[in-house]
């Protein structure tokens, strides 16, 4: 039992001992509950096969090329990357608030870094297992392979899971700050975002007065990007590298954000709404 | 032989905190001993249960000091929490999973390693007598079981100090027997200092050997049972309860509630 508690007792400041605990804790959670499958398996799975025969209808009414097909598949396929990461550690932390767990972890030495990053890696794990849904599905129905976007698709990744992450921080403070009201945010945001990032369009589509904002956010640079490659084009670096600047001021800023609402959590005493 | 000099677990002086224009918490100093049993008492609304939260750092203090096996707070809170156990009778374990799958987690937490950490489980639930519950689902665990496990979680780390939360509500006799029998064992066993809150007068004075009672967000009275309840004028620490609350019952009164429980 010494070395037992010796080896407990030895805590390093980042524990990835601990971070794989909360993957773990949430890997439990997820193979209990059926329901959580629909984020991995059904609504990929009626996402693409949506807007893959809305993209072949239009394609047959208009007697053209089945070339819009690839621009819907992709955009939602690579929508669903910003949603995985999003909705995973947004959903992870309302399963500690749900199980009214919360006041048990704080008393742990789990720290909020690792248990962000735990969630964060849990997050990657359902996206891998989604974006396999969607590309099978994709596949095997539409004769789509997102691979056909080639190596830009790297960046274009990894910028929406850094924004989808962000966006998880921001819900994730206005969960702290408002309690359970505030958790339709979780889906709301997102959709927010497919609806203003030309997710399927080009900003010109979007109505006048919302360009702007669809503008400033950098999932709409990516998305275009997107279409560029899609469309054999070269790789727009520039739009890949306003996007990526983005996507590290919005973290940034979630981040500044969500310490702040722990803060004000501590400071005002919410835990009891958990308890 | 010399009497080896006796460690403090837990510092807090001069803690306050308000909520609204409600001052919860208005000046508690508290000190604890290694393996010291308190208790912290006082009616609703005496500001226990927010200097608990404040103790263990869930709760920012206004104003004040904590200091947990000599790891200031917030800064050193993470390795405060290594040295704490905390149980809450209120408090349920993540439904979904088993009462092993959990504790193991919780020992994940603590630095375990997964080998040691479910060494750790196995080892705790057979201490307090509920191994048999070790694959049950823990939303199927029964306020009693729920509070056993509790405490296997809490003392997995083998705790300088264990803060209990009304550990044994609403409890059947015989389960906050067992609750408190376990409890002793662990403070006698491994020498972990004990901070208990309970409105049961007479569990306090079995399971601590020195109360806080709290009134008006400060300390009202700190000493033995006995102490306290000389000091107040009472026969025990029911009276003081009662006269904190504000109802001041006359000893032959409380007698007379006694006595068809004792005849009972």
């Amino acid at each position: 039992m010494t070395s037992t508690l010796s080896s407990a007792r030895a805590r390093p400041s980042f524990s990835w001992l601990r971070v794989r605990t909360v993957v773990r804790r949430h890997a439990y959670v997820l193979w209990r509950s059926p329901h959580r499958w629909f984020d991995i398996v059904v609504w990929p799975l009626f996402d693409i096969l949506l807007w893959g025969s809305l993209g072949a209808f239009v394609a047959q009414e208009n007697d053209a090329s089945q070339a819009g097909t690839p621009y819907l598949l992709a955009g939602i396929m690579l929508f669903h990357v910003l949603f995985q990461s999003q909705i995973a550690v947004s959903t992870g932390f309302m399963e500690e608030t749900w199980s009214r767990n919360l006041l048990n972890m704080m008393t742990t030495p789990l720290r909020e870094i690792e248990y962000v990053v735990g969630l964060a890696v849990y997050g990657i794990g359902k996206l891998v297992a989604a974006m396999a849904m969607v590309c099978l599905t994709a596949a095997a129905f539409y004769g789509f392979n997102l691979g056909t976007v080639g190596w830009g698709l790297v960046p274009i990744v990894g910028i929406l899971l850094v924004v989808g992450w962000a966006l998880s921080m921001l819900v994730i403070g206005l969960l702290l700050r408002y309690g359970q009201s505030a958790e339709i945010l979780a889906w709301a945001s997102t959709f927010l975002i497919l609806s203003l990032s030309g997710v399927f369009n080009p900003v010109e589509a979007i109505p006048g007065p919302l360009q702007p904002f669809s503008r400033i956010l950098p999932t709409t640079h990516v998305f275009g990007a997107a279409r560029d490659l899609l469309a054999g084009e070269p790789a727009p670096w520039s739009d890949l590298g306003v996007a990526a600047l983005g996507a590290l001021v919005l973290a940034a800023l979630s981040m500044v954000f969500v310490t702040r609402k722990l803060a004000q959590f501590r400071h005002r005493g919410y835990v009891t709404r958990y308890s | 032989m010399e009497t080896p000099p006796v460690g403090i677990v837990l510092e807090a002086s001069g803690l306050v905190k308000s909520f609204a224009k409600v001052r919860a918490v208005d000046g508690v100093d508290l000190t604890i001993a290694d393996g010291e049993r308190v208790a912290l008492l006082g009616p609703n609304g005496a500001g226990k249960t927010t200097t608990l939260l404040m103790l263990l750092g869930a709760v920012t203090p206004d104003a004040g000091r904590v200091s947990l096996a000599g790891h200031e707070l917030p800064r050193g809170r993470s390795a405060a929490m290594g040295e704490v156990g905390f149980v809450a009778g209120y408090l349920p374990f993540p439904d979904r999973l088993r009462v092993r799958e959990a504790l193991s987690l919780f020992a994940g937490f603590y630095g375990f390693s997964r080998r040691d950490g479910d060494a750790a489980v196995a080892a705790g639930l057979e201490r307090f007598g509920v191994g048999h519950l070790a694959d049950r689902m823990c939303m199927e665990l029964s306020s009693g079981q729920r509070t056993l496990v509790g405490i296997v979680k809490a003392v997995l780390a083998r705790p300088h100090l264990l803060v209990l939360d009304e550990p044994t509500a609403s409890l059947d006799p015989d389960v906050a027997f067992r609750v408190r029998t376990g409890l002793l064992d662990v403070a006698a066993e491994d020498g972990t200092a004990l901070l208990v809150t309970s409105h049961n007068m007479v569990e306090v004075e079995r399971l601590t050997e020195r109360v806080v009672f709290l009134a008006g967000g400060r300390v009202a009275a700190d000493g033995s049972p006995a102490e306290v309840a000389e000091r107040f004028g009472h026969g025990d620490l029911e009276g003081v309860f009662l006269h904190l609350a504000g109802t001041v019952v006359a000893e032959d009164q409380l007698a007379d509630l006694d006595a068809p429980r004792e005849a009972g």
